[in-house]
């Protein structure tokens, strides 16, 4: 019994360990604010053809981004040929479902893509805590009680979802120029889905 | 009063782009359409669309080829800024996005079939039909105009009205497809020709 316990006591204290810390980040004094420059621009229509696979289906649209005023997004989905798929207004701390086709207006997926589309376009980001390898920072934030963590150090490159230490979901940004990452990636780790994006304006 | 003038002058002169048609200049077109339409063994054309976002600053403007061959073969290949080409051939839908090829039985699925026969008559401008829409039609500056509005309620839940412009020999030459929330999806066809041989192979994946 005695022998159990402090096997318990071991394994809770390995999955407490924070996600940084799993790998080899040191805590380093924190920066305060964190800026994500990839949807900030209101004056630019932001346009990518889109990926989905789901387990083994795949699926394509054109993704469509737009920043109305400070802190008010618009994000579309809508099929090669132009129809609308999805249509949601992001404002403040207000979500609201413009359009979605029947077949995908489910809870589940609705939430999901919601969760991932907040953190693309969430620009001002308080700090929690910030890590360092030496040669690259991790700044830790928080999105609707989520833990993220913020890779790179003056240009963002991958943010991560990490719940008990591990891996949820990873955002990738590459062929980044001017604020504008070229290819993103949005990758779940417990549910097979993948959004590919590449910026196609 | 002046003011009032000049509107009545202003809406007067907006109003002459798009004037409706009479019952016999109606009826004529629809004669020469469908006479145009029945005839039509193949089209091959390249086109531009336009998709219209209320909220974007422009539009989306993609291009590319359309092939069409009676009675019901149709591909759309999407050549620019993308990579992508949609084929609907016998109750499936083929599609190969940027090389990635993949299908859909769309044998019980009523939508996709209604969107299927929506698509080649659309590109043929048949879609005179009083008991699917409300049909109006106007003179417009380039040809003539027609609106055709789906009464199927789950169809206009998808387009509300179809906006097809006829040059002078009654060939379609721009589909408008404006949603319920007014976005739209504007295709524009050039160098359309009508009624030569196309191969079978365009239509496969």
């Amino acid at each position: 019994m005695k022998r159990f316990l402090i096997i318990s006591i071991c394994f809770l204290f390995v999955a407490c360990v924070s996600y940084p810390k799993k790998h080899n980040f040191e805590e380093i004094e924190t920066q305060s604010i964190l800026q994500n420059p990839y949807f900030s621009d209101a004056n630019k229509d932001y346009v990518y053809k889109a990926t989905i696979t789901v387990y083994d289906k795949v699926f394509g649209g054109i993704f469509i981004v737009k920043k109305i005023e400070t802190d008010h997004h618009r994000v579309v989905f809508t099929t090669e040929m132009g129809n609308k798929i999805l249509d949601f207004s992001f404002n403040k701390n207000d979500f609201q479902i413009n359009y979605i086709l029947e077949a995908l207006n489910k809870k589940l997926l609705i939430n999901l893509l919601k969760k991932d589309f907040e953190v693309l376009i969430t620009e001002h980001l308080n700090v929690r805590t910030s890590f360092s390898n030496h040669t690259e920072t991790v700044n830790q934030t928080l999105i609707d009680k989520d833990d993220y963590f913020y890779f790179g150090d003056l240009i963002i490159n991958k943010i991560v979802r990490a719940n008990h230490g591990k891996e949820k979901v990873v955002f990738t940004f590459s062929e980044i120029n001017d604020n504008i990452a070229q290819q993103i990636q949005i990758q779940h780790l417990n549910i097979k889905f993948k959004m590919l994006l590449k910026s196609i304006n | 009063m002046r003011n009032l003038i000049f509107i009545l002058f202003f809406v007067a002169f907006s109003m002459q782009g798009q004037t409706k048609m009479t019952a016999k200049e109606a009826s004529d077109l629809k004669l020469k359409v469908k006479t145009l339409a029945k005839d039509v063994q193949s089209i091959s054309s390249d086109f531009t669309q336009y998709k219209h976002l209320d909220f974007l600053d422009n539009d989306i403007k993609s291009t590319g080829k359309l092939a069409f061959k009676a009675p019901d073969l149709v591909k759309w290949e999407y050549v620019t800024p993308f990579k992508y080409a949609i084929i609907f051939k016998e109750n499936k839908i083929y599609i190969n996005d940027e090389g990635n090829k993949s299908d859909i039985d769309i044998g019980r699925n009523k939508l996709f079939k209604q969107l299927n026969s929506l698509i080649i008559s659309s590109v043929k401008g048949d879609m005179f039909d009083d008991e699917k829409f409300t049909i109006d039609y106007f003179k417009s500056d380039n040809g003539s105009l027609v609106h055709f509005s789906p009464k199927d309620e789950k169809l206009a839940k998808y387009i509300k009205t179809f906006h097809i412009v006829f040059n002078e020999t009654a060939d379609v030459v721009e589909v408008k497809m404006i949603e319920s929330s007014d976005d739209y999806t504007k295709i524009v066809f050039n160098n359309k020709v009508l009624n030569q041989p196309i191969d079978e192979a365009v239509f496969n994946n």
